[in-house]
């Protein structure tokens, strides 16, 4: 941001052409990290007499190192006449050559690109014509995807075990929300009747294809423990009537869908308890 | 209980199979009952002893393999509707406010059904189905545990009760036991995402409806910045001064980070924004780390903390760099978020977005349909003299792959690409944007109001670039199933049929446009009838359009109860006029000639010499006098001329030559005696 305040208060000053010294004192406050100032002994006789007189009157009245503080006075005083001889001499300014003399604390070729960008954007009203021919050869070199320069913020993190275990805690009713609203996206109704179909199967409205017909039942048993009842029926005698009886009991049960194998099995134990307490009186028959 | 359902006798064959065939387990799957197996053993027996016998290995199918098959099947039918309103032909949508009404019906119904098993449960306790439906089956939000302890909180919290869970909270506070920093974490959690009101599923469906609405016409007017401030304020409560959020965080003994983060979230997303800075702040003077996602929402907020756009900017990328130190890894979101503050930068925003896509690519992170969005919207907005290299890239990324929804704003994508399109006016770009749209999954990102907006432009450029025949062709095949067309839509396609003079397929279209119902629209009408009226037409199109024309009569006039005719403009009657002249409907043209003193208006000269040009054809003298008669008395300079050819060109009796005669204009009657034969009256 500084050196935009700056540099349009130098354009400016240049345009008005007076009081060079604030732009000298710009200038200045940008080269914090400027050189050392160059040789001033060979150039002096460009500057106003009074302008060195005053100089070193300056650096007398400093109380320490006079002469270095006369000697970057001098040189300051040098390098600012010679950025308004060549800059009364340059005509209509050229953006580029203004700003490459400028050193920024931060260095960065996008933030200059930016603020440039951004400026043209907003002052193409007012300097329609002067920034339009950089602009055009500017935007070419911008406008792939392929090539160009990235932020160059973040670096690709290896995939970290410590990052794993973070993500184990529930999520919250955020996470919740937002998973919602992104399967909202791309929820769309069914165009046909299988689609609405499988969007039933996954709700859980449909039977499920192919039609398992034992699906939601939890049943322990397999068909045939239903079904084939006569090992139960080795506590009863192998011939007469009970043995009859029994039979018919379990032909019985093996077609009642209702009961489960253990239900049935109490059933048969309870036919030979009773019969266990009848023996005696059937004996006696 | 499995003989409930299979038959006796079936398992016993099942059973023989399953003996033959060394299965596992009694439950066979269908593939068991394949016969090649049994077939295979014995052409091998014959054979060579030695040959194993490699049963094939059991395939797995999951249960939607079958549906989705046959669901691969089936094309889109462009003769019907869409598949949701098939159910009575007399409630099939007619245009395109009537199929979203419809569609909203259904889902109110649904909603409506919902309810009542919700607020009734005592009549939907029994089930009847087996294997039981649950999801159809009322939910018990009813809190379990009662009395007041940290259980009870945290089942509240778990059922979404805000003003409850706020309650409890206090209770037990007053109570004196704590609450641990987890449950208030998930209680600051339930209060910042809903800002303090209430979780109303219903109204947050109608106000993402109207969003959607509002979004759809802003785009139409392409007003995007209209759109955008309208959905940031419409979105949910704002975020209220001393909210309960704001005082149970003030008065947490102990915040840990995700307190912050959770707080700043809600902030964020209530339109807090320079509070939810603040808080920011907070959290770093307090030396936390933030988590992605309030990153993601800090960076959302980057256009209302900052004015400049180089500012907005600067703050992004501090932002970025805070994540990079405190060594939070950026996600997608984070870049579509960077993306989306970067549509209100301006100019810095066209040259950033380059550089986040390349960051991102560094990365390896696949832009999604939003990230492209936004570098549209960046680029494309309202700037004329565009290029299109940056389009073509990113459709030529764009239909490489079929994509899955990770962003909300991936929705936009197709609609922004069509709209980029037919400011470019580059119709490849459309179709590769069709092709793109087909592949895969893709079609699943337009829901029907997008999907009728995207169409809408797509047949507006295909009016504006096309021929006429290729313009016909989609006309047929979308209208009416894929998309409803638009009154602008109708308005280009006469237009393309008048460019390349096929005029004659103006009576179908505007049978169209009686179905459509914009029968009523002003300017269509007047559309139409210009055009039709315009030239002079062979014999049998002429009758066709005064069909139309005796049509658009009807509309003005009053019919049924509640019907209120439509005004007559000056214009319409005039050609409407001329289309009865011209298919020598002489009377009715008559009829109209004289509405035009009800409404005030001169009939054009054009409009009296058709009307003169069709009583002469149907040899109505008698017409042709009453119209004179109706110049003169309005006064106008052609009723002079009128009369000299009514007199030269009509065989006119002598009764009606004294009429004629006798009417009474500003210039002086000529004298001049025409034929004198005997009039043929028809």
């Amino acid at each position: 941001m500084k050196v935009e305040v700056s540099y349009r208060k130098k354009l400016q000053q240049l345009k008005t052409s007076e009081n060079k010294k604030q732009a000298v004192n710009k200038l200045e406050g940008l080269d914090s990290e400027g050189s050392v100032p160059q040789g001033i002994t060979g150039d002096t006789q460009r500057l106003n007499p009074e302008l060195v007189k005053a100089a070193s009157a300056v650096a007398s009245s400093l109380p320490r190192n006079k002469k270095q503080t006369e000697s970057e006075l001098l040189a300051q005083l040098r390098r600012h006449e010679e950025t308004t001889d060549k800059q009364k001499k340059g005509g209509p300014i050229n953006l580029r050559n203004v700003i490459s003399e400028m050193t920024f604390k931060r260095q960065s070729p996008e933030q200059w690109g930016a603020r440039l960008s951004g400026r043209i954007s907003l002052q193409l009203d007012e300097d329609g014509q002067r920034t339009r021919p950089e602009r055009s050869s500017a935007m070419d070199s911008r406008r792939t995807l392929k090539v160009g320069k990235r932020l160059n913020i973040f670096t690709k993190a290896s995939t970290e075990p410590e990052h794993a275990l973070k993500t184990v805690s529930s999520p919250t009713i955020w996470d919740l929300e937002f998973a919602k609203e992104v399967a909202a996206v791309t929820a769309q109704p069914p165009r046909n009747g299988f689609e609405e179909m499988i969007q039933w199967t996954k709700e859980g409205i449909l039977w499920e294809f192919p039609i398992d017909n034992e699906a939601g039942m939890e049943d322990d048993a397999e068909f045939h423990e239903h079904i084939f009842l006569e090992k139960h029926l080795e506590g009863f005698p192998k011939e007469g009537p009970i043995r009859h009886f029994m039979e018919l009991v379990i032909c019985g049960l093996s077609k009642n869908p209702y009961l489960s194998v253990r239900q049935k099995v109490e059933h048969i134990e309870w036919f030979q308890k009773y019969f266990e307490e009848k023996k005696e009186l059937l004996q006696e028959i | 209980m499995a003989a409930r359902r299979v038959g006796g006798g079936c398992w016993q064959r099942a059973l023989w199979l399953g003996r033959r065939c060394r299965l596992p387990g009694g439950r066979e799957s269908y593939r068991s009952s394949s016969s090649s197996p049994p077939l295979g053993k014995t052409v091998d027996n014959s054979q060579v002893t030695q040959e194993e016998i490699v049963l094939p290995r059991r395939k797995t199918w999951d249960k939607l393999a079958v549906l989705q098959t046959l669901a691969s099947t089936v094309n889109r039918d462009p003769t019907a509707a869409h598949y949701m309103f098939q159910d009575d032909p007399f409630l099939i949508p007619r245009n395109a406010a009537n199929s979203r009404l419809y569609s909203l019906s259904k889902e109110s119904g649904r909603n409506a059904a919902k309810y009542i098993i919700k607020n009734f449960p005592q009549y939907f306790d029994k089930t009847f189905a087996e294997p039981n439906v649950p999801c159809l089956m009322p939910e018990t939000l009813t809190p379990q545990t009662e009395g007041v302890s940290e259980e009870a909180l945290r089942e509240r919290i778990h059922l979404r009760m805000v003003k409850e869970s706020v309650d409890m909270f206090d209770q037990l506070l007053q109570a004196g036991t704590p609450v641990s920093l987890e449950t208030t974490n998930s209680l600051l959690d339930l209060l910042c995402f809903y800002g303090d009101g209430e979780p109303t599923p219903e109204k947050e469906q109608e106000e993402k409806e109207v969003l959607e609405e509002a979004g759809v016409d802003a785009s139409e007017q392409k007003a995007p910045k209209r759109q955008f401030q309208r959905g940031s304020q419409a979105s949910g409560p704002r975020w209220r001064e001393n909210s309960h959020a704001e005082r149970i965080f003030k008065i947490m003994p102990e915040k840990n980070a995700h307190s912050y983060c959770t707080m700043i979230r809600g902030m964020v997303k209530h339109g807090a924004y320079s509070k939810a800075y603040d808080m920011y702040i907070d959290l770093l003077n307090e030396r936390h780390k933030a988590d992605v996602h309030t990153f993601n929402a800090l960076i959302r907020a980057v256009p209302y903390l900052k004015e400049r756009f180089v500012e907005r900017w600067e703050l992004a990328k501090d932002f970025l760099t805070h994540m990079a130190q405190q060594k939070v890894q950026p996600t997608l979101l984070t870049f579509n978020s960077v993306l989306k503050s970067l549509r209100r930068c301006g100019g810095v925003g066209r040259t950033m977005s380059l550089f986040v896509l390349k960051e991102m690519e560094a990365l390896d992170i696949e832009p999604s349909l939003a990230s492209y969005d936004h570098l549209l919207s960046v680029y494309y907005k309202g700037v004329d003299a565009q290029s299109s290299d940056i389009i073509s890239e990113v459709l030529n990324e764009v239909e490489k792959r079929s994509f899955t929804a990770q962003d909300p704003d991936d929705a936009n994508f197709f609609n922004t690409a069509m709209q980029v399109c037919c400011d470019l006016k580059d119709i490849k770009l459309a179709y590769q944007l069709n092709k793109a749209l087909e592949k895969g999954d893709n079609w699943k990102f337009l829901d029907v109001d997008r999907s009728n907006g995207y169409w809408s432009k797509f047949f507006s450029l295909l009016c504006m670039m096309e021929q006429i025949e290729v313009v016909l062709k989609w006309y047929k095949e979308m209208s009416s199933s894929l998309f409803y067309p638009s009154p602008k839509n109708i308005l280009d396609l006469l237009q393309a049929l008048d460019a390349a003079n096929q005029l004659e397929v103006i009576p179908s279209v505007w049978e169209d446009v009686k179905q459509l119902g914009f029968n009523r629209r002003q300017d269509l009408l007047e559309e139409f009838l210009s055009l039709m009226s315009r030239d002079q037409h062979p014999s049998e199109i002429q009758l066709a359009f005064a069909k139309c024309a005796e049509e658009i009569k009807a509309v003005h006039e009053p019919a049924g109860p509640g019907q209120v005719p439509l005004e007559w403009t000056g214009s319409a009657l005039g050609h409407v006029v001329v289309l009865f002249s011209r298919a020598g409907r002489t009377q009715e043209a008559w009829n109209m000639m004289e509405h035009f003193q009800k409404i005030n208006r001169i009939p054009t000269d054009k409009v009296m010499d058709e009307f003169l040009n069709c009583a002469k054809q149907t040899n109505s003298p008698d017409e042709a006098i009453k119209m004179v008669k109706l110049a003169a008395s309005l006064g106008l300079p052609l009723s002079q001329r009128l009369k000299s050819r009514t007199e030269e060109e009509f065989e006119l009796s002598e009764t009606q030559k004294k009429t004629l005669e006798s009417i009474k204009w500003d210039g002086d009657s000529s004298d001049s005696d025409s034929d004198s034969s005997d009039s043929d009256r028809e």
